[in-house]
């Protein structure tokens, strides 16, 4: 079984089955799939290099909206446009975080600093965001619902099964998110 | 949100994280935007909490405060500035995670939010 994450004198710890990584790693390798960027051959070098990019549109997968929201309420313009100018670099913080993540999982035990503990949250949270999204989460209602999915032995189906997932998922992010808590309080 | 949220002493930590380019603005640069964060029912209130101490260096007081209103209201204005200032930022909550949006400051109570449900599609308790 995983351990819950620990703030200590080496930093935040943790350990997790082969299993449990590779599970993880498949997770997040998923994730990564659906930010990277269209290879749009087309498209102007220079607007490239400088992160702009004009072809982008809303997302129509619902989850990777979810990960890359409109910035504007109501305003599909206006959010277009801002997608235009910031959703390159936003893919690449993501895709950025989930890499890192995915490469401390090649060790048996976690070691994480600041930084890599804040990549693994990050990481984490868009892994949920993509479960929770897969699971029709829609309310808090919905959440409770998933959250009673405890026993392994109840996985009979993709749905259940995801369930379990997503829970183990939010487990270990609120455990790195209290040693995280934990550790910004040791260093103020 | 979900779960709950682990107390303790208030904090100044300031990772800033704001990975945006500048998206220089049209607006006339006097005009007050806020910061605005919706409720979801994915994101840790710990994870919440989290982020507003951490990015915007809030204390531990005011960090949970802000992330129970966004629980309890549906939303919360979390930080104010210029147009690019707040776009700015909402790039590095969309980064977290988080449900972010920027709106023109109204000067009322609540900032012009009038109506509900977040930005996107779904059975609109969400936001």
């Amino acid at each position: 079984m995983a351990k819950a994450f620990k703030n200590g004198l080496k930093g935040i710890t943790g350990y997790l089955e082969p299993a449990e990584r590779e599970l993880l790693r498949s997770l997040i390798d998923d994730v990564i799939s659906m930010l990277q960027p269209e290879d749009r051959t087309g498209q102007d070098p220079l607007a490239a290099l400088i992160g702009l990019d004009m072809d982008v549109a809303e997302p129509s997968d619902r989850a990777v909206k979810r990960l890359l929201p409109n910035v504007v309420k109501d305003d599909g313009a206006a959010s277009l446009e801002f997608r235009q100018l910031t959703e390159r670099s936003l893919r690449e913080t993501k895709i950025g975080a989930l890499r890192a993540a995915a490469l401390d999982l090649d060790k048996e035990e976690i070691v994480l600093t600041p930084e890599g503990a804040k990549h693994w949250s990050m990481a984490l949270n868009d892994v949920r965001l993509v479960l929770a999204e897969r699971l029709d989460i829609r309310d808090e209602e919905d959440a409770e619902h998933v959250h009673l999915m405890q026993d392994w032995s109840q996985a009979e189906d993709v749905e259940s099964y995801l369930a379990l997932v997503y829970n183990f998922a939010t487990w270990l992010q609120e455990s790195l998110v209290q040693a995280m808590l934990q550790s910004l309080e040791s260093r103020r | 949100m979900t779960l709950s949220v682990a107390l303790g002493p208030d904090t100044q930590e300031g990772t800033r994280t704001g990975t945006a380019e500048s998206t220089d603005s049209l607006t006339a640069p006097d005009i007050p935007w806020n910061l605005v964060i919706w409720n979801d029912p994915v994101n840790l209130m710990s994870y919440v909490s989290y982020v507003f101490q951490s990015y915007f260096g809030y204390s531990e007081s005011k960090a949970n405060k802000l992330m129970m209103e966004v629980h309890k209201k549906g939303r919360s204005i979390v930080t104010h500035g210029s147009k690019e200032q707040v776009e700015r930022h909402a790039v590095a909550m969309h980064g977290f995670g988080l449900w972010a949006t920027v709106e023109k400051a109204s000067g009322g109570p609540g900032g012009n939010s009038g109506k509900s449900g977040g930005p996107g599609q779904g059975k609109g308790k969400r936001g």
